[in-house]
């Protein structure tokens, strides 16, 4: 947390950390004040004394930014050497060495103000919420970027579920086909290159067998494993879907 | 008026992210003129207010917006888990208010106002946090890159353009008043 606090008029008088000022200006900003300084006819003098003065403290001196301090400092003398050294015509009413830097003093008082204003902005908007949830995508294969990966769980979860639901029916044992993972791969993706995606939870429960949707989630897992396939939910609770990674591997289908 | 315009313009509001512009409804709307749309606006910004509603429609960037009202924010905060939106540092407001009144400015130039030796740590933060833009390069010696606010900047202050950024009699108000507080 960055420290901008000075009270005035605490008990102890002011208490401040050079980090609390931004830079020079607001160290002389701060002086001009303090001071009840007119900011149109600075006593150079006394400003530099005063700014001399904090310089000289060393533990609030924040040594990343001495030189801009310093520099602030040479500027300061320079202006009041304008006035000692002698010169060859007076100085008339426009020309004053001063000018530049109360210009800059003013300047920057401005934006001091925009500051405290704009930070009024800020703390109003900063108790108001907007959606920041993106709108839905118009659906399509190749761009399907903010779905949630799901995890191994996820998968798991939903194949038990069905395992659960095919207990009943499945009563029968039939000594049918014998189906190879290798085969069963390749059926995956052969359907996976026809339709873009697979709906995970349809694409088991139309197995013809437990042991047949068994073999299938091997595959699945098999797939996301050698990142052939990329599993993803739209969102939570919702179906899972299947689609062949773009930047997948070449794989031959039968 | 077009019949449900008011319906029409809510439902499109609501399943928007970015402040949607009349004009843009108007695309979808075609047979209703904007000037027509832009009132279904202000009628739907007005029964927001009126009515007992958690949010109302709000008009930033130039484009219209649903967001919460105020008063409920320690509720959203809860449910979003979230202790405290973090505030613009003081360096950042300080570097992003020259930036919004004098664009488009220069490193240098943000600098020189600041009379810091080297601003660039606070106007990248606010690239990265998207408050300020690249406007592109000036032509002077070393071309060097101009910086000008962008539409999350406005969002980010609820002003609808850079004409509602404090005015100068503003500004001077402010002035003033601390001046008053010291003597």
């Amino acid at each position: 947390m960055e420290n901008t606090d000075f009270t005035p008029g605490a008990p102890d008088g002011y208490q401040v950390k050079l980090e609390a000022f931004e830079g020079p200006l607001d160290l002389l900003l701060f002086l001009i004040r303090k001071k009840k300084i007119d900011i149109h006819d600075i006593p150079i003098a006394v400003i530099t004394r005063e700014y001399l003065d904090y310089l000289n403290h060393k533990d609030r001196i924040n040594l990343d930014r001495e030189a801009e301090f310093l520099f602030m400092a040479a500027l300061l003398i320079y202006i009041k050497s304008q006035f000692l050294l002698p010169r060859e015509q007076p100085l008339t009413d426009g020309e004053d060495p001063r000018k530049p830097l109360v210009d800059r003093l003013l300047d920057f008082q401005k934006i001091k103000a925009a500051c405290v204003l704009l930070k009024e902005r800020e703390d109003e908007q900063l108790q108001v919420w907007r959606r920041t949830a993106p709108p839905p995508l118009p659906a399509s294969a190749e761009d399907a970027p903010d779905l949630i990966e799901v995890s191994l769980f996820d998968l798991a979860e939903s194949f038990f579920a069905i395992l659960k639901k095919r207990e009943y029916d499945h009563t029968k044992v039939m000594r049918g086909k014998d189906i190879s993972l290798e085969d069963k791969m390749k059926e995956i993706i052969t359907l996976l290159q026809q339709r873009s995606f697979i709906d995970f939870l349809e694409y088991l429960e139309a197995q013809e067998s437990l042991e047949e949707a068994l073999i299938a989630f091997f595959c699945l897992l098999e797939l996301i494993k050698s990142h052939i396939v990329i599993a993803v939910q739209e969102q939570l609770f919702r179906t899972i879907k299947v689609w062949l990674r773009k930047d997948a591997p070449r794989m031959k289908a039968s | 008026m077009r019949e449900h315009l008011k319906e029409i313009v809510e439902a499109l509001v609501f399943i928007t992210v970015e402040p949607l512009t009349a004009a843009k409804i108007k695309s979808v709307v075609e047979d209703a003129a904007e000037d027509e749309i832009k009132q279904a606006l202000d009628e739907l910004a007005a029964a927001y207010e009126a009515g007992d509603r958690g949010i109302h429609l709000v008009s930033t960037a130039g484009g219209w917006q649903f967001a919460t009202k105020s008063a409920y924010d320690p509720q959203v905060r809860r449910l979003l888990q979230i202790e405290r939106k973090s505030r613009l540092s003081r360096a950042a407001l300080e570097t992003l208010s020259i930036v919004a009144y004098h664009q488009p400015v220069t490193q240098a130039e943000v600098n020189a106002l600041r009379s810091v030796a080297d601003s660039s740590f606070t106007l990248h933060t606010l690239l990265q946090k998207k408050l300020i833009k690249i406007a592109g390069r000036k032509k002077a010696p070393g071309t060097p890159l101009i910086y000008k606010t962008s539409e999350d900047f406005l969002i980010y202050f609820g002003l609808n353009d850079l004409s509602e950024l404090p005015s100068q009699e503003e500004i001077a108000k402010i002035l003033e008043q601390e001046n008053n507080l010291e003597t």
